[in-house]
């Protein structure tokens, strides 16, 4: 039979040890993934914050737009005018709606209002002139009052009351008859669901101006609003928009459609419909919130690429050893060639054609999979067509750099294997402290990181800085091998002591020192990912809990209803919160001379005040509650607490109205906080009365930590006759966070994809070693040894490395928490100064599963040894 | 005192379709204080009877008596104690170790024999090293050390001294013959021909039977 060619005949050779194909297919897998990981994850958080954007806003936000308009009187132009851009982007292959609204303006300077004169069954224009609207479905989105057949406009039925018709009359729009072909409930008065949501500012008066908008006629179709438009001399604005769903919006895919939206432009401009003073535009919600998510993309690309990288390297490293796994499952093999004078690139040759197509398959599994879990896991599931490309160019990159690793130290372990005199110790590669350059590096960004912000803020997006992420990963890398170096380098005199230890523990004592490379892995591969994951946890839970903090600080409770209405506070009443009066236009001057300084004064009740008020202990030296103590104490002058002010007496002006003061305790922060200058806390029962012409403003405010509405109601039950309501998503938003978020749980990612590392890092290691661990374990048990002392043994063995391992990296993981935590303020800006917040149940999951796996690993080699056959096992 | 009495031992193996009878219908007595010298060619059974002998294989057929007990499973190291073809030093352990091992499992009192013995078979400045660090043979014979430690009533060793030059492997017959001298039932399968005529019975296996006398 004619001998199969080495390209075909090497795979199948490979197939004959499925262990070692498993552990090339598998870590292939795991470094495809991790480099795969970066360009996707980067895209969803792109696809993420854009749609976080447009998920507040409403639905049209995401549709790109054309609008023309042309300023009254639009005449005969109108009918073409409504046609023309959903022409154009029809033109382009694009369905589109069109919204039609005739707007006019009446008066002129300062007397201006918008609208159509109309007038009513009298024949008089009424006083509220009218715009009208067309907009397809609409009457489907109308709680109807009444209704009749025909063209002609809806009424919202205040209007309809106050021109004294009911469907079926007749109206004039600048002269115009027109029939009520329906009258509806004002928009205003009702729930207007998200139909209505981006003509709201036609029918709310959110600014709450003297002059309320033109009321809101809604024409039955397009004929008759031209036709109206075009007789009533008024202006017409046409918006046709494509309808796309925002919730499953790309970056790209925005892109693409801010492109088609110019081109749409350029085609109606094209049509020389619009005079010079004509309207023309685009929408700009969508390229507004696509260039935000960029700028939040752009920042998240510092941390996340060096991540990325760090994983890769760790699984490279795990190829690698898979590649010595290969020439320790070829030993007999390899080692007959070796001596034959076969060199270590030949060897390597031969190791890549065997592990070829296991690398292949683990680097497309690799690269499903983290397309899979950015899915799953990442910050939104869709993704740039152009990342799944980079993606699987990474993943091709994998395999070619993985499959190299894994067969230049498969070759150079076979020949190295086979040279090797016995007894020489390691060579000098592993006798270099590499993991002092790691440091160094650490170092390194720690000296930068000292002359620039750590958290920047681009357009008011939060951005990590990439150092401040690679800080703490290089230092509890090149930590943990330091450590473990240190550690096993004391294995040997540990030997002596375990002499006069029980079995297992002499067992394992043994396995430990003869094995220190080894041991010093398996030390790295539970210490690193703990300590990657519970510094990124407590890094994670630190910022959250300061922005909490911040919010809380800011807002002074979980929510605060407020009113400018002149009421007195003590009628202001409910069963939860407190009511705090906030005191505009306040200076205070230390009694003995010094600067006047601008001050909050935040008048309260000491009763409840500490029951809502937001307070962290590190607030101040004392509790809340003795602050406020202190605020009843018998004093000359008005006692006060203070945060930016020092003790002592002071004169505090509140508009006119000067109060003798006297600070009698301080914190750091103080809640309610809205500005930067002191604030002032004060018992609201003794300070006098402050007279509206005193000139302070004043706002009182129910703060409370349960529903913001019923603190509302409360105060409007005491006669407040405006209230807003504040809640901490109000002020979050602002902030921005989401980069901050995701940088570090990406890092969490990454450390439990390092735990998945270590795991089978430690599967490989004793699948390496189970030959040599079976003939022994067969021949101890000849010997005497009992399975219960073997299995305890290997417990030891495995489960007090991953103690120390839990322990070492969660020292390691503290140090770098104490390193950075402080440079992670969120918000410059705003107090507390950044907050530490350790996540003990995540905490407590980790070093659970460090242990779950050790014993885990004990029991699958203990059922390994139980397996074997010792009669053909000591054959061998 | 007769301190192995196998009685038409039987052993087949199935490879596929095909059957293998490595042991058939093997009487065979050995006697405390005898050195007995198993010989015969590749493939002829005698690793497999050695299996047997020490219950890592059991017969498909025939009786087979360790001293006063029964069956060779349940014997400790100081009652049967063996030198396999693969040696079976425990890889975590030094030579030293290794050999004081059966000890420190049964009578942690021995560890002066364990000594003696390890500058007996010439390993004595080896003592530290792991297995790995030790050539073939210096780990046969810390192999051997740890089969006498004990004392014990019947050795089995397969092949003891195929991987020892002249000087070691006489040693190493030394050693076992002492053990014999002392009392112990010593089998050893082996294809030197200086061990056969230092053994004070010899028999030869062929096809799986066994017959008194060197082969011709």
């Amino acid at each position: 039979m004619r001998p199969l060619p080495p390209w075909t005949r090497a795979p199948l050779l490979g197939l004959r040890q499925p262990a070692a194909v498993l552990a090339v297919l598998v870590t292939t897998a795991i470094l495809a993934c991790a480099v795969a990981s970066a360009p996707l994850f980067l895209s969803s958080a792109r696809s993420a914050a854009l749609q976080e954007q447009l998920g507040p806003q409403c639905a049209e936000a995401a549709r790109p737009a054309v609008t023309a308009g042309i300023p009254a009187p639009v005449g005969d132009r109108a009918a073409a005018l409504a046609a023309a851009p959903a022409q154009a982007w029809t033109t382009l292959g694009r369905a589109s709606r069109t919204v039609l609204v005739v707007d006019g303006a009446l008066g002129g300077g300062g007397n201006r209002q918008f609208g159509v004169p109309v007038a009513g069954a009298d024949g008089f224009d009424l006083s509220q002139p009218a715009r009208l609207l067309w907009k397809p479905g609409m009457v489907d989105h109308l709680d109807v009052r009444a209704q009749v057949p025909g063209a002609g406009v809806w009424l919202p039925a205040s209007y309809a009351q106050a021109a004294g018709v009911t469907a079926g009359g007749t109206i004039a729009v600048r002269g115009v008859p027109v029939q009520v072909s329906g009258v509806y409930t004002d928009l205003f008065d009702t729930d207007p669901g998200a139909f209505w949501c981006d003509q709201e500012d036609l029918f709310t008066n959110a600014a709450s101006t003297n002059t309320p908008p033109p009321a809101l006629l809604l024409a039955t179709d397009e004929s008759t609003l031209v036709g109206l438009a075009e007789r009533a001399q008024g202006s017409l604005r046409a918006t046709a928009a494509v309808p796309v769903d925002g919730s499953r919006l790309t970056a790209s895919r925005a892109a693409e459609l801010a492109d088609l939206t110019q081109r749409a432009l350029a085609d109606v401009a094209a049509t020389d419909l619009l005079p010079p003073d004509g309207q023309l535009y685009a929408d700009q919600r969508l390229s507004d919130a696509t260039a935000r998510a960029q700028v939040l993309a752009d920042g998240l690309r510092g941390p996340v690429v060096p991540v990325a990288a760090a994983g890769g390297l760790l699984a490279l490293v795990l190829v690698a050893a898979a590649g010595s796994f290969w020439a320790d499952r070829r030993a007999a093999e390899v080692r007959l060639l070796a001596a034959r004078g076969v060199g270590p690139v030949p060897l390597a040759g031969k190791a890549a054609l065997e592990l070829g197509l296991p690398a292949l398959a683990g680097a497309a599994l690799g690269w499903a999979a983290s397309r899979g879990l950015t899915g799953v896991l990442g910050p939104a599931p869709e993704v740039d067509p152009s990342a799944t490309s980079a993606a699987l160019v990474a993943g091709v990159g994998a395999f070619i750099v993985g499959l190299g690793a894994a067969a230049v130290v498969a070759g150079l372990r076979a020949r190295g294997t086979a040279e090797r005199p016995l007894g020489t110790g390691p060579r000098w590669p592993a006798r270099v402290p590499w993991e002092v350059a790691v440091l160094l590096a650490a170092g390194l960004c720690w000296v930068l990181l000292r002359g620039r912000d750590a958290v920047v803020s681009d357009g008011g997006v939060a951005q990590v800085s990439g150092l401040l992420v690679a800080l703490p990963l290089l230092a509890v890398a090149g930590a943990a091998v330091l450590v473990a170096r240190v550690l096993t380098a004391g294995l040997p005199r540990l030997r002596g002591w375990a002499a006069g230890r029980p079995v297992p523990v002499f067992l394992a004592v043994n396995r430990w020192a003869a094995a220190r490379g080894a041991t010093a892995v398996l030390l790295v591969a539970v210490a690193l990912p703990v300590a990657v994951l519970g510094c990124t946890a407590t890094l994670t839970a630190s910022s959250r809990a300061t922005l909490e903090a911040k919010v809380g600080v800011q807002l002074g409770a979980g929510a605060v209803a407020a009113t400018s209405t002149r009421i007195d506070p003590a009628a202001v009443t409910g069963p939860d919160g407190t009511t705090v009066v906030r005191f505009g236009q306040a200076t205070a001057q230390p009694a003995d001379g010094g600067p006047r300084t601008g001050v909050q004064v935040l008048a309260v009740d000491p009763t409840t005040f500490a029951g809502t008020a937001f307070w962290v202990d590190s607030f101040a030296a004392e509790p809340l509650p003795d602050l406020l103590r202190a605020l009843t104490e018998d004093s000359t002058a008005v006692p006060v607490v203070a945060a930016g002010l020092s003790t002592g007496p002071h004169q505090l002006r509140l508009g006119t109205q000067e109060v003798d003061v006297e600070v009698v305790a301080t914190a750091d922060v103080l809640p309610g906080r809205r500005a930067d200058a002191p604030v002032l806390l004060v018992d609201r029962s003794l300070l006098p009365e402050v007279p509206r012409t005193a000139g302070s403003d004043q706002s009182v405010e129910r703060w409370t930590d349960g529903d913001v509405a019923v603190a509302a109601q409360e105060l409007r039950d005491a006669g407040a006759v405006r209230v807003l309501d504040t809640v901490p998503a109000d002020v979050q938003r602002a902030a921005n966070l989401l980069g901050i978020t995701w940088t570090f749980g990406y890092l969490s990612a990454l450390a439990v994809f390092a735990g998945v590392i270590g795991a089978a890092g430690l599967l490989l290691h004793l699948e390496a070693r189970s030959r040599t661990r079976v003939s022994g374990y067969v021949m101890a048990r000849r010997l005497g040894l009992r399975r219960s002392a073997h299995l305890r043994s290997l417990l030891v063995e495995l489960g007090a490395a991953a103690v120390v391992g839990v322990v070492v990296g969660g020292a390691l993981a503290a140090c770098a928490v104490a390193t950075v935590y402080r440079r992670l303020d969120v918000d410059l800006v705003r107090p507390p100064t950044p907050l530490l917040d350790v996540p003990w149940p995540a905490v407590a999951g980790t070093v659970a599963a460090a242990l779950l796996v050790a014993a885990g690993a004990a029991l699958y080699a203990q059922r390994a040894a139980d397996r074997a056959d010792p009669s053909s096992v000591l054959r061998e | 005192m007769t301190t192995v009495t196998a009685t038409g031992l039987v052993k087949r193996f199935h490879r596929g379709a095909e059957t293998v009878t490595a042991l058939d219908g093997v009487d065979l007595e050995v006697h405390a204080g005898e050195l007995v010298a198993l010989v015969g060619p590749s493939g002829s059974g005698k690793s497999t009877l050695l299996a047997v002998l020490c219950g890592w294989e059991t017969p498909d057929a025939g009786t087979l008596r360790i001293g006063s007990g029964g069956a060779p499973r349940g014997l400790g190291w100081g009652e049967l104690a063996l030198v396999p073809q693969a040696l079976g030093l425990v890889p975590d352990l030094s030579l030293a170790d290794n050999v004081l091992l059966p000890t420190r499992l049964a009578a942690p009192d021995a560890s002066v024999r364990a000594g003696e013995l390890l500058a007996a078979v010439g390993i004595a400045h080896l003592a530290d090293r792991y297995p790995h660090q030790a050539s073939l043979g210096e780990q046969q014979r810390a192999a051997v050390a740890r089969a006498l430690v004990l004392g014990p009533t019947l050795v089995l060793a397969d092949e003891p001294t195929a991987h020892q030059d002249r000087g070691h492997a006489d040693d190493l017959l030394d050693a076992l013959a002492d053990t014999a001298r002392g009392g112990s039932a010593v089998l050893l399968a082996t294809h030197d021909e200086v061990a056969w005529s230092r053994a004070d019975r010899v028999l030869s296996m062929r096809d799986g039977r066994l017959h008194p006398g060197a082969p011709a």
